[in-house]
């Protein structure tokens, strides 16, 4: 157990999640919900809504189609917008024994840095985990996709923070390693991986896609194993730590991604299904 | 906002029974003790159809009923989680996450007018219930489908006592000939102290419309019970959204899980919600 980080995981620069086992950005809030729902303060982390400078509509809906073993979703990160984040959700968070590490999103490094900066003396914030690849907004993939891009996006952040700052990468791309690769050259503490894949879906009386924008993106069970593929790649690549993410239901489908080299796992659209699952992976793995 | 979900339970129950009422409406009947116990009118329970990663997203269905530690859930098997559930037989486990959702803002007084349409009928009998429990016994179910096969059966939507139901279906083969909107006139006329509605968005958006063209005012107590495609249903995934008209009249997204289902009528966004695209069924 202990050899997985299962009593402790150091991601770096002082951030050791208690155990491995965390709740995956959008699925989770801000941990409100969920914590009237399950004993949210056993668990690793939680790895908030991606959050943007200004508040977020979100995407009109349908927003959510089920698939087969998944689901895509087109939010659009509905979010508050940081300021609200930092004034006043992060009080709610005192006391709260699961660190909270906030999922970063935006269209620009300047946008990054700005909310960076603003969480930066938040001692609630326990990290941040930078989103370079929602697939549902403009330009939400425009730095997950170019290594170039994403380091110098990593650069910018490292500047301004001495927090640990993790990098979610994106499964669409055709080198995932190399943008691992490269944020680690930039400064970044740990990676995860992977954020959804982008996919489609047909109304079949309609003939026309059932998300307004065409596309989501695909979680769930069905991409455990595209993930898995991702999740071996970049631990290949680096030698920060590495956060597994993509499809876990249960403690066996964890262990896999720490037998291919991660440090730590996110559950994610399973909890929709079960508010409890992350808790039964965790006890599942110390079995 | 956070949505209060202290009432909110995991719980494995049993089935009792799945009835066949006819004309495709099934009505799943479960010992579900949590659930029986807390379940407020126009409050949800999102049930898990089948032990597979496929269907993977649990189902939201109203609490239609409860007596003493059972609940009545009524829907028709129209995807591959309901055609799960169609086929449950007395004995398998059911598993419930529960209650959830705002229900319905229930009156003390006067009189009450419910509007159905469809597998809309499934809140009511548990409003009705309520709504005598509080002493309101001038309630009038106007029901609403496509045939007559498909309309809820009058007498279940309260027992033992009957409320007045007047049917209406768009084929003529029971009562009034046409939408149940036609019936809202006549109901109006006795100045309900409430109006509650619940069946399509698309039928909700008329009855609105037949209230506001009525002249007759609107009901002091206006609220509909909507739908929308959900993810986890306890406001964590922000997949249901539905717009509703803000504090400065422009259209904002809310959840219809935890801001709903039930709504009221006064604020939705009856021409944004038009303008959706149909649900799909999986």
């Amino acid at each position: 157990m202990n050899e997985h980080g299962l009593n402790g995981v150091d991601l770096g620069r002082g951030l050791i999640l208690p155990n491995a086992v965390g709740l995956a950005s959008g699925t989770a809030g801000y941990g409100f919900e969920l914590q009237q729902l399950m004993d949210i303060n056993r668990l690793g982390a939680l790895y908030t809504k991606g959050t943007t400078v200004h508040a977020r509509a979100g995407n009109p809906p349908p927003r959510v189609a089920e698939t087969g073993g998944g689901m895509l979703n087109s939010i659009g990160l509905q979010n508050p917008g940081v300021e609200v984040v930092a004034t006043a959700y992060a009080p709610r968070w005192r006391g709260w024994a699961i660190p909270v590490i906030v999922n970063v999103a935006g269209g620009s490094v300047d946008d990054y840095v700005q909310c960076v900066r603003i969480l930066d003396p938040i001692a609630e914030v326990a990290g941040v985990e930078l989103n370079i690849s929602c697939p549902n907004i403009a330009q939400g993939l425009d730095f997950g996709r170019d290594p170039g891009a994403a380091a110098r996006l990593m650069a910018a952040v490292r500047a301004v923070t001495e927090r640990c700052v993790i990098v979610k990468l994106s499964p669409n791309v055709s080198d995932i390693a190399a943008v691992a690769r490269a944020v680690e050259d930039a400064g970044a503490d740990a990676v995860s991986a992977v954020n959804t894949y982008i996919g489609r879906k047909i109304h079949r009386a309609t003939g026309r896609s059932v998300l307004p924008l065409g596309t989501g993106g695909l979680s769930g069970p069905a991409i455990q194993p595209l993930a898995l593929a991702a999740v071996a790649a970049v631990c290949d690549a680096v030698h920060i730590p590495v956060i597994g993410v993509g499809g876990i239901v249960d403690a066996g489908s964890a262990r896999d991604f720490l037998i291919v080299g991660a440090c730590a796992v996110q559950v994610g659209t399973a909890t929709f299904v079960n508010p409890e699952t992350a808790l039964q992976v965790l006890d599942g793995l110390r079995d | 906002m956070t949505a209060d979900l202290s009432r909110a339970a995991l719980e494995t129950g049993e089935v009792l029974v799945v009835e066949r009422l006819g004309g495709g409406l099934l009505e799943l009947v479960a010992r579900l003790p949590h659930l029986a116990a807390t379940a407020m009118p126009g409050t949800f329970a999102q049930l898990r159809c089948g032990q597979s990663t496929t269907p993977l997203l649990r189902r939201p269905f109203s609490v239609a009923w409860t007596q003493d530690d059972t609940c009545g859930f009524v829907f028709e098997a129209v995807g591959a989680g309901t055609r799960l559930l169609s086929e449950l037989q007395p004995g398998d486990p059911l598993d419930s996450l529960g209650p959830l959702g705002h229900g319905f803002s229930v009156v003390d007084g006067g009189s009450v007018v419910c509007v159905s349409g469809g597998l809309g009928c499934a809140p009511f009998p548990l409003l009705i219930n309520e709504l005598r429990r509080r002493g309101v016994e001038d309630i009038l179910v106007l029901n609403g489908a496509r045939t007559a096969t498909r309309l809820y059966p009058a007498e279940r939507f309260a027992r033992p006592a009957v409320p007045v139901v007047a049917e209406a279906t768009d084929d003529g083969t029971r009562g009034h000939h046409g939408p149940v909107t036609d019936l809202l006139d006549q109901a109006l006329s006795a100045h309900p102290s409430a109006l509650y509605a619940c069946g399509p968005n698309a039928m909700l958006g008329a009855v609105m419309r037949t209230l506001l063209e009525s002249g007759a005012g609107l009901p002091p107590t206006l609220e509909a019970s909507l739908e929308a495609p959900m993810g986890c249903g306890f406001g964590t995934c922000l997949g249901c959204a539905l717009p509703v008209l803000g504090e400065d009249g422009a259209s904002v997204w809310k959840l219809c899980c935890t801001d709903g289902p039930v709504m009221p009528m006064r604020e939705v966004d009856w021409d944004g919600l038009r303008a959706l695209p149909g649900a799909d069924v999986a």
